[in-house]
C-alpha cells in the first residue's frame, strides 16, 4: 500500500529520472514538458479506494490510488483486465455499478468530486469531465443520430437554441476530421463506419471544452490503420484543447504513442508511476518489467540478435520458432520434400451461402496459398478481410464455392461427410475465444477426448490416459480434467482448446486469432507454449491474426489478406522490412511500436509520406 | 444472479459483445452465456464457482430464490394431500369420504366443519370444506378435481414440451427449408388462438378422461416452446465450441443431443414451467365453459362453474375449487421464476444497501 | 416499403389458408349437428336432419366443403352472397358477425389501452427499483393475477364489484376501518415507490396516507357517490396538476416556457368551463371529438405564443394537457347525469351492471346512453385489464432492465444527462422497441381470446357466437368467428413488424 503512494507520489513530484535517460526530455511528444509541470494540476486524485461487494463481502478493486493530471497532458493508465483502471477513473464521475463504493479524495481544480451529490455531478459530468468510451457502436444510442446526441450534450449544460448548438456540433464534426459532416451529423450511429463512430463520440465529448478528458480504451476496438487514425487525431486535439488527457488502455503502443505520464497498474495499486520515458526505458518494479517483456515488439529494422532478444527476457524462446521459420524460408520449402504440402489452396473463392432474403456473401475471391509440411505461415488481415473465413474452409467448417482448396491430401470442394472426416483426422483449430469454444456444460476432459473418442482413436481409460497427456503437454495438470470451463481461467481455457487441437497430432493446425481475446502476459505464456509444442510436434500451422507482431514471433511466412483478396505472401522478415504492396506498406506503419522514441520516428516518416 | 463471476464489476465491457437489439424475452431464459468475458487471470473471479458444476451452480442459485422454494414446499404439500388424501390409482386414500356418494348433512346448510382458531387448533370435522344441497363431500370433490387437473397439466406440461423441443430443434438445426416449413406451421397454428382450438379439441373429446384431454390439448400449447427453442439452437449453433465438436467429427445427432440440447436446458425447463401454469389455466377454463371433464366427473373448473350460481348462499363450494387452481398456478409460475433466475447468468443481483453496509462494518472491524 | 408489406400479406394470407384449413378440418371432425338430432324423438327428425345437412353441406366430404366454403368467401369479399348461414338463428353469419364484432371491439379497446398504460408503468416503476420491496411487491401479484382463472375472478367480480357494491351505494359511507386501512396501504405503496433515503421515503408516505384518508372521509362525509361532479374548482385544480406532472414527465420543470404553456390551456380549460356546459346540451360523439381536437389545438397554439427554442415540445406538452384536461370536463359532465341514470326507472338504484353491453329499453340523453355503456363496461374490463396487464409489467421490466445496462446509457449518464432524460429519452425509447411490437399481436390475441369473459358477463360479442356456433356444431358460424380473428392476428403481426420499422432506425424494410 506504502509502496505504491511512494511511487505515485514520486511520479507526481517529478523525482529525478534515471541519468541518460530523461536528458533529452524537451522533445517529448510535442508538448513542452518542461512547461507543463509546473503548471497547476487540473485533477488530483489522492488514496483513492473502490469496492465492490459480491457474496456478501466488499472487494477491493483499486486500492490507494494516486496521481496527478495536468492540462495539456496525457496521464495513461496501464494495466491488464481486472488491474481496477476503468473503475478508478469511473468512481471519478460517479459512473461505478450500484454495487460499488468509493472513498478518499479526487479534486478537479480544487472542487472535490468524491462524495458529491447526484444533481452536482450532472454539471460536472460531460461539461467538466468528458468520457470517450471503448466501444462506439454500443456505446452511442442506436435510435438517435449523433447530431441529435452531441446537441443534447450542448444544450443539457448549456441555454443554446438547437440552431446555435447544432453548427457548435457541426464545427466538432469538422474539428475530428468527420468526412462530410453537413450530411454524416444527420446519420444514425450505424450509418457510420467503426472509426466515424469513435469521431463522433470523441466530438461528442469535446463539445463543451472539458478540463478532464478520459478516454477508456478508445482505439481497442477499432483495426489498426483506423486507430493510427484516431490516435493521430487525440494527438492533435491535445495540443489545441488544452484538457487533461487520462488514457486508459492494455496496448504498450498506443501508450508509446501518445502518453506523457504512465501509471502502471496491478490488482487495484499503482504498482509504478513516472513519465513516459521513465517507464519505457528504465522501469523499475518486476511487473512493468514482465509488462514490457511481454509485449510483442515488431522489429522492423534489421537488428542483430543480441539486441532483439535484450528488452524481452522471458521470451528468448521465442528466438527459435522464428530460426526455424528463418529456415524454412531461407530453403524455399525444401525443407522436407519427401513431405507433400499439407496446404494448397488455388483460386479459392469463398461464399457464405444465401440465407432466406440475406443474399450470398463472397467472402473470400482467388485466393492462393501453398503451406509446406511443418511450416508456419501467418496471415494477417483487418477485420472483414476474410482471413478467419479461409481458416473455417481449411477445416470445413464453410464449403468451398469454386477453385480448389486441398488440406492434409484431401480435396475439400464437394467433399461429402466422409471425406470430410478423413481430411479432418489431418488438421485441427484452436479458436479466437476460449469462453465459447469450450462446451460449458462438458468437464474440459470430455472436450479435450472428443477427437479421440469419435474418429475411435481410443476409448476407457487408454481415453483417460490420452487425455492426461495432453494436458501435460499443455502444462496444466492432469487434475483439471473434471473441471468445467468456467473454473478456469482464459489463458488456462486457451491451453484446453489448443490440446483438442493436438489430440489427433494434425498435420496442420489453424490458429484463428488463439490469443487475441487474451491479457498480454498471458499472451505471451500461450504464444511460448505454442512454439514449443509446435517446436516438438512439427506440424504445420496457419496462424491467422491481426496483430503483426505476433505473427512475426512465430510465423516464418507471412500472407496479407484485404477485402476478400490476397495481397500479398513472402518471408516475414521480408514482408516486415520490405513490402512491396501499399496496402501492406500501411498496415505495417500504423501498428504502433511500444517504444516511445521508435514510435514517434515512425509517425514522423508516416507523415512524410503520406504528405508526399 | 450474476455475482458468481466476481470480476463482472471490474468489467464494464462485459456486455459489449452482446447485441443491443437482442429483443428481451422475460420467458426466455439464458440467451448469451457470459463465459466469453475472457476476464483473464483473475483470483476473485474463480472465488464463488470452483470446483462447481453448471447444474451445481444453478442448483445452488436456485435455492437462494426464497419464493420459488417457498412455492416447492407448497406444491409438493398440495400434492402429497391430493394423492394420498381420497387415493389414487394403487395409492389407498385414508380420506373417510369419497367423491361421489352423497352423505347426510352434517351442519345445517352444509356448511364446512374445518374450524382453525388459535384457543382450540385446528378442527377437521365431519365435512371440512362443507357439503353441496345433496350432501356431496366437498373435500373429496375438490381433491379429486384437483387430482384431474394435475395430471392434465402434467401430460401437458410434458407432452407439449417434447413436441416443442422437437419441432424447435430440427428447425433451428437444419434451417433452410426444413426450419422455413416447420415455422409456417407453427404460424398457422398460432393464428388460431389457443383457447379456439382448445375448445374444438375439447369438444371432440367431449367428456372424455383426463388422459385424453391431456394428450389432445397438448397440441395446443407447443408452438412458444418450439419458437423458443429454435431460436436458442439457432444462437447456439453459431458458437464456436458446436464448430469445435465438428471437426472433432461429431455427427448431427451427438451435436444435437449432446452439445446444444444441454446447453439449452435452461430455456426449455423454465418454459416447460409457465406452460404448465397455463395449461392449468387452460384445462379449468375448458371445463368450466363444459367442453373438457365433463359431469359425472370432476375437474377444478367444473366444479366452480356448477356452483357459481350458489355464490350467494354457499360460498365454499366455489372457493375452495378456485382455491386450489390458484396455489397450483402460483407455485408453478414462482419454481419457473426461481430456475429462470437460476439458469441466467444475466441476471443480476443488486445487494441491498443494507448488506452493503453490514459487510462494510465487518471489513472495518477486521 | 410497398414490396415488403406486399410480400408480408402474401405470407400472411398462405398462414390464413392454412389456419382456416386445419380449424375447418378440426371442427368438422370434432362437432357432428346431426348426432344429437338423430337421437332424438322430435317427430320433425327426418325434417330437421334434412334442413340441417342441407345448411352445412354435411353430404360432402369436409375438404369439398372447406372449398366450397371458401368459395363462398371470396364471393362474398366480392360483394355477391354470404359465407354461409348460421344454424343457430337461421341468420347469414355475416350478419351476425355485424352485430359481434361491434360489441368485442367495445370490449377489448378500453381494457387493452388501460392494461398497457397500467402495465408499462408499473413495470417501468419496477424495473428502476429493481430489488426493491415494492419490485418484489409487483412480481408477486404479478404472478397472483397471472394464476387467476379468469372464469373465478368474473364470478367474483360480479359479487362484490357488481351486487355488494350496488347494495353499498343505497348508503355510502364508507366505515372508519376501511378508511385507515385503505389510506395506510397507498401510503406504503408510494414510500416504497418513491425510493431515496429513509427520511424522504416516511415523509412521502406519510402525506399520501393522509391525502387519502382526507379524499375518502370527504367522499363518504358529502355523499359524493351519490351526487358527484367536480365542478369548475376542482376540473381546474385537477388540471394544474396534471401540468405540472406532464411538463415534469416530459421535459424537466426546469423548463419554465412549457409549464407556462400547459398552465395556459388549462387557465384557457377553466375559462370555457362554463360554455362548454352549454355545448353539452348538444353533445354527440362527433361534437365531442371536435372538442377534444380543439382543446389539444389550443394547447398548440400555447406551446408556440409561449416561444422560446423548444416550441415544438411546449405546444406537445400543452396539448397533451388539453386533451387530459377536456377528459375531465367530459368526466365531470358525466357525473352530472349519474343522479339521473341511478335514480332511471330501469336502473332502479343499481347502476353497475353484471349482464349485457346496454340495459335494455333505457331510454334518454346522450350522457345517460354513455353512462349506462360505463357502466356495463366496468367489470368485464376490470377482469380483462387484471388478467392481461400482469404480462406488460414483466415484459416492459425486463426490457427496461436489459436497457438500462447497456452502454449508450452509460454514455448519456457521462454526458451529464439528469436521470429523467436518461431514463425517458435514452432508455425508454430503447424498451419501447421490442415492446410496441408485442403489443398489437397481444390485442388480436385479446379479441379472439376474450371467451370467458364475454360469457360470465353475457355479452353477446365474437367469444359467445363462437361458444354457441361451436356447441350447436355450426361450422360455418364457427369458421365466420375464426377468420376475423386469425386475418387479425395475422395483421397484427405485419403492423409489429412496421412498428418496429418505424421505431428502430436499424431495420430497413426492402423485402
Amino acid at each position: 500500500m506504502n509502496g505504491g503512494r511512494e511511487r505515485s507520489v514520486m511520479g507526481a513530484s517529478g523525482a529525478a529520472p534515471p541519468a541518460g535517460v530523461g536528458a533529452d526530455s524537451g522533445v517529448d511528444s510535442g508538448v513542452a514538458s518542461g512547461a507543463d509541470s509546473a503548471r497547476e494540476p487540473i485533477l488530483r486524485v489522492r488514496d483513492l479506494n473502490v469496492d465492490f461487494y459480491v457474496e456478501g463481502e466488499w472487494f477491493p478493486a483499486a486500492i490507494d490510488v494516486n496521481y496527478d493530471v495536468r492540462p495539456g497532458e496525457v496521464l495513461a493508465i496501464v494495466g491488464e483486465s481486472g488491474s481496477g483502471k476503468t473503475q478508478s477513473s469511473m468512481a471519478l464521475i460517479g459512473l461505478l455499478p450500484s454495487n460499488g463504493r468509493v472513498s478518499g479524495s479526487a479534486q478537479l481544480d480544487g472542487k472535490e468530486l468524491v462524495g458529491l451529490r447526484s444533481s452536482e455531478l450532472h454539471g460536472i459530468r460531460g461539461a467538466q469531465i468528458a468520457v470517450v468510451f471503448q466501444e462506439p457502436m454500443t456505446a452511442l444510442n442506436p435510435v438517435y443520430t449523433i447530431g441529435f446526441q452531441i446537441v443534447e450534450t450542448i444544450r443539457a449544460h448549456r441555454s443554446e437554441s438547437p440552431k446555435q448548438a447544432r453548427e457548435r456540433a457541426l464545427e466538432l464534426l469538422r474539428l475530428v476530421d468527420m468526412p462530410d459532416p453537413e450530411t454524416r451529423i444527420d446519420y444514425y450511429p450505424h450509418q457510420l463506419s467503426g472509426g466515424q463512430r469513435q469521431r463522433a463520440m470523441i466530438a461528442q465529448a469535446l463539445v463543451l471544452d472539458p478540463k478532464l478528458l478520459i478516454a477508456d480504451e478508445p482505439t481497442t476496438a477499432l483495426d489498426v490503420t483506423v486507430q493510427a487514425e484516431i490516435l493521430g487525431l487525440m494527438r492533435d486535439l491535445r495540443r489545441r484543447i488544452d484538457s487533461g488527457i487520462i488514457l486508459i488502455t492494455h496496448d504498450m503502443g498506443v501508450v508509446a504513442d501518445m502518453a506523457d505520464r504512465i501509471c502502471v497498474m496491478k490488482d487495484g495499486r499503482i504498482v509504478e508511476a513516472g513519465s513516459a520515458r521513465q517507464i519505457f526505458y528504465s522501469p523499475q518494479h518486476p511487473y512493468t518489467k514482465l509488462l514490457l517483456a511481454a509485449v510483442p515488439k515488431l522489429y522492423l529494422e534489421p537488428v542483430d540478435d543480441a539486441d532483439r532478444s535484450a528488452p524481452a527476457p522471458s521470451l528468448q524462446s521465442e528466438g527459435a520458432p522464428s530460426a526455424v521459420g528463418a529456415n524454412a524460408a531461407a530453403d524455399g520449402l525444401t525443407d522436407e520434400p519427401s513431405d507433400a504440402p499439407v496446404l494448397v489452396a488455388q483460386g479459392l473463392t469463398l461464399e457464405y451461402p444465401r440465407r432466406g432474403r440475406t443474399p450470398a456473401f463472397r467472402a473470400v475471391e482467388d485466393f492462393d496459398l501453398v503451406i509446406g509440411a511443418g511450416e508456419v505461415v501467418g496471415l494477417v488481415g483487418e477485420s472483414g478481410s476474410g482471413k478467419s473465413t479461409v481458416g473455417r474452409a481449411a477445416v470445413g467448417l464453410l464449403g468451398v464455392h469454386s477453385g480448389s482448396l486441398k488440406v492434409a491430401g484431401c480435396e475439400l470442394r464437394g467433399a461429402r461427410s466422409a471425406d470430410l472426416r478423413r481430411a479432418r483426422e489431418g488438421v485441427s483449430i484452436v479458436f479466437q475465444d476460449p469462453g465459447s469454444s469450450l462446451n460449458p456444460r462438458l468437464p474440459i476432459g470430455q472436450s479435450i477426448g472428443e477427437p479421440l473418442l469419435l474418429h475411435r482413436v481410443a476409448r476407457g481409460k487408454d481415453l483417460d490416459a490420452r487425455v492426461a497427456d495432453l494436458l501435460e503437454q499443455v502444462k496444466l495438470p492432469a487434475s483439471l480434467r473434471n473441471r468445467y470451463p468456467h473454473e478456469l481461467s482464459g489463458g488456462q481455457r486457451q491451453r484446453v482448446g489448443i490440446a483438442r487441437a493436438l489430440a489427433l497430432k494434425p498435420r496442420l493446425l489453424i490458429a484463428d486469432e488463439p490469443t487475441s481475446a487474451l491479457d498480454v502476459s498471458v499472451q505471451a505464456t500461450v504464444l511460448d507454449l505454442f512454439s514449443e509444442l509446435q517446436r516438438e510436434h512439427q506440424f504445420a500451422c496457419l496462424f491467422i491474426s491481426h496483430d503483426l507482431a505476433v505473427v512475426e514471433m512465430v510465423a516464418s511466412r507471412i500472407a496479407v489478406m484485404s477485402k476478400g483478396h490476397l495481397v500479398e505472401v513472402g518471408g516475414a522478415s521480408e514482408i516486415l522490412r520490405h513490402p512491396r504492396e501499399q496496402y501492406t506498406k500501411e498496415l505495417i506503419a500504423a501498428v504502433p511500436v511500444p517504444d516511445p522514441d521508435a514510435q514517434k520516428d515512425r509517425r514522423e516518416a508516416l507523415a512524410r509520406t503520406s504528405t508526399a | 444472479m450474476r455475482h458468481n463471476r466476481t470480476p463482472d464489476p471490474m468489467e464494464p465491457t462485459l456486455h459489449s459483445d452482446r447485441q443491443p437489439d437482442a429483443v428481451p424475452d422475460f420467458a426466455s431464459g439464458v440467451v448469451q452465456d457470459d463465459l466469453t468475458a475472457g476476464a483473464g487471470e483473475n483470483a476473485i473471479e474463480l472465488k464463488a464457482t470452483e470446483g462447481l458444476s453448471q447444474g451445481q451452480i444453478v442448483r445452488r442459485r436456485f435455492l437462494r430464490h426464497r419464493g420459488a422454494i417457498v412455492a416447492m414446499c407448497f406444491l409438493a404439500a398440495t400434492v402429497v394431500l391430493v394423492t394420498t388424501s381420497i387415493g389414487w390409482g394403487p395409492i389407498p386414500g385414508w380420506w373417510k369420504h369419497d367423491y361421489h356418494t352423497t352423505y347426510p348433512i352434517a351442519i345445517a346448510g352444509g356448511r364446512p366443519t374445518l374450524q382453525i382458531s388459535f384457543s382450540e387448533g385446528v378442527h377437521i370435522g365431519e365435512h371440512p370444506f362443507g357439503q353441496d344441497t345433496v350432501g356431496h363431500d366437498m373435500f373429496a370433490m375438490t381433491m379429486r378435481g384437483a387430482q384431474q387437473s394435475l395430471t392434465v397439466m402434467v401430460l401437458i406440461g410434458l407432452l407439449a414440451t417434447l413436441i416443442g423441443v422437437i419441432v424447435g430443434a430440427t428447425a433451428g438445426f437444419f434451417r433452410g427449408k426444413v426450419d422455413t416449413l416447420l415455422m409456417r406451421f407453427t404460424d398457422m397454428m398460432i393464428a388460431i388462438p389457443v383457447m379456439v382450438i382448445g375448445l374444438v379439441l375439447g369438444r371432440w373429446v367431449n367428456g372424455a378422461s383426463a388422459l385424453t384431454l391431456g394428450l389432445a390439448l397438448a397440441f395446443v400449447e407447443w408452438m412458444a416452446m418450439s419458437r423458443l427453442v429454435r431460436a436458442e439452437f439457432l444462437s447456439l449453433r453459431e458458437r464456436e465450441f458446436v464448430d469445435a465438436a465438428r471437426v472433432a467429427g461429431a455427427s448431427n445427432t451427438r451435436i444435437i443431443v449432446k452439445h446444444i440440447l444441454p446447453n439449452a436446458v435452461g430455456v426449455i425447463i423454465v418454459n416447460a414451467t409457465l406452460l404448465m401454469s397455463a395449461a392449468i389455466l387452460l384445462e379449468t377454463a375448458l371445463s368450466y365453459l363444459g367442453f373438457g371433464i365433463a359431469f359425472p366427473d370432476i375437474s377444478l373448473g367444473n366444479l366452480v362453474s356448477e356452483y357459481q350460481s350458489a355464490f350467494s348462499q354457499r360460498p365454499w363450494l366455489f372457493w375452495w375449487p378456485g382455491f386450489f387452481i390458484i396455489v397450483i398456478a402460483l407455485c408453478v409460475n414462482f419454481i419457473g421464476d426461481g430456475l429462470r433466475d437460476a439458469f441466467d447468468p444475466r441476471q443480476r443481483r443488486i445487494p441491498s444497501a443494507r448488506k452493503m453496509a453490514r459487510a462494510a462494518r465487518k471489513l472495518a472491524a477486521r | 416499403m410497398l414490396a415488403f408489406i406486399a410480400r408480408r400479406i402474401a405470407i400472411g394470407v398462405v398462414v390464413l389458408l392454412g389456419a382456416t384449413f386445419i380449424v375447418f378440418m378440426m371442427v368438422a371432425i370434432a362437432a357432428n349437428p346431426l348426432a344429437e338430432l338423430r337421437a332424438s324423438n322430435d317427430p320433425n327428425k327426418e325434417f330437421l336432419i334434412a334442413r340441417t345437412t342441407d345448411l352445412l353441406d354435411l353430404d360432402m366430404p369436409p375438404v369439398l366443403r372447406y372449398f366450397k366454403w371458401l368459395g363462398n368467401l371470396a364471393a362474398y369479399l366480392w360483394g355477391h352472397g354470404t359465407f354461409g348461414t348460421s344454424i343457430v338463428d337461421n341468420q347469414a353469419v355475416s350478419a351476425q358477425l355485424v352485430v359481434a364484432v361491434p360489441t368485442t371491439l367495445k370490449l377489448v379497446f378500453g381494457s387493452v389501452i388501460l392494461a398497457i398504460l397500467l402495465g408499462v408503468t408499473v413495470g417501468i416503476v419496477t424495473a428502476l427499483r429493481q430489488y426493491s420491496s415494492f419490485d418484489y411487491m409487483t412480481t408477486f401479484f404479478t404472478f397472483l393475477f397471472y394464476s387467476l382463472p379468469a372464469f373465478w375472478v368474473a364470478v367474483l367480480l360480479k359479487q362484490f364489484g357488481a351486487i355488494r357494491f350496488n347494495d353499498f351505494l343505497a348508503d355510502p359511507k364508507i366505515p372508519p376501518w376501511v378508511v385507515a386501512l385503505v389510506s395506510v396501504i397507498v401510503g406504503g405503496v408510494a414510500a416504497m415507490i418513491a425510493g431515496g433515503r429513509a427520511r424522504t421515503r416516511v415523509g412521502i408516505g406519510g402525506v399520501a396516507t393522509a391525502a387519502t384518508a382526507a379524499v375518502m372521509i370527504y367522499v363518504s362525509a358529502t355523499g359524493f357517490l351519490l351526487r358527484p361532479g367536480l365542478g369548475i374548482v376542482g376540473v381546474t385544480l385537477t388540471g394544474v396538476g396534471v401540468a405540472f406532472a406532464l411538463t415534469a414527465l416530459n421535459t424537466g420543470l426546469g423548463n419554465r416556457r412549457a409549464l407556462l404553456a400547459s398552465l395556459s390551456t388549462v387557465a384557457a380549460g377553466a375559462a370555457l368551463y362554463i360554455p362548454i356546459q352549454y355545448a353539452f346540451l348538444y353533445a354527440s360523439w362527433p361534437v365531442l371529438l371536435g372538442l377534444w381536437a380543439t382543446s389539444a389545438g389550443v394547447g398548440i397554439v400555447a406551446g408556440m405564443a409561449w416561444g422560446g427554442d423548444d416550441k415544438r415540445v411546449s405546444g406537445r406538452t400543452a396539448a397533451l394537457t388539453g386533451v387530459v384536461m377536456s377528459v375531465f370536463v367530459f368526466a365531470d359532465r358525466l357525473m352530472q347525469a349519474w343522479p339521473a341514470y341511478v335514480g332511471h326507472s330501469r336502473v332502479r338504484g343499481r347502476p353497475i351492471g353484471t349482464i349485457g353491453a346496454v340495459t335494455p329499453e333505457l331510454e334518454g340523453t346522450f350522457w345517460l346512453g354513455v353512462t349506462d355503456t360505463l357502466t356495463h363496461l366496468i367489470l368485464p374490463t376490470t377482469a380483462l385489464v387484471l388478467i392481461t396487464f400482469a404480462s406488460y409489467t414483466r415484459y416492459t421490466r425486463a426490457s427496461m432492465l436489459e436497457v438500462m445496462n447497456a452502454d449508450y446509457i452509460r454514455t448519456a449518464r457521462a454526458k451529464g444527462l439528469n436521470e429523467r432524460t436518461v431514463v425517458v429519452r435514452h432508455a425508454f425509447r430503447n424498451a419501447l422497441i421490442p415492446l410496441a411490437t408485442v403489443i398489437p399481436i397481444d390485442i388480436a390475441l385479446v379479441f379472439g381470446g376474450a371467451i370467458i369473459t364475454e360469457r360470465i358477463f353475457a355479452w353477446r360479442g365474437m367469444g359467445t357466437m363462437f361458444i354457441v356456433a361451436l356447441r350447436e356444431g355450426d361450422i360455418y358460424g364457427v369458421m365466420g368467428y375464426f377468420v376475423i380473428t386469425a386475418a387479425l392476428a395475422i395483421a397484427a403481426n405485419i403492423v409489429a413488424d412496421l412498428i418496429y420499422a418505424g421505431l428502430d432506425p436499424r431495420i430497413r424494410v426492402n423485402a
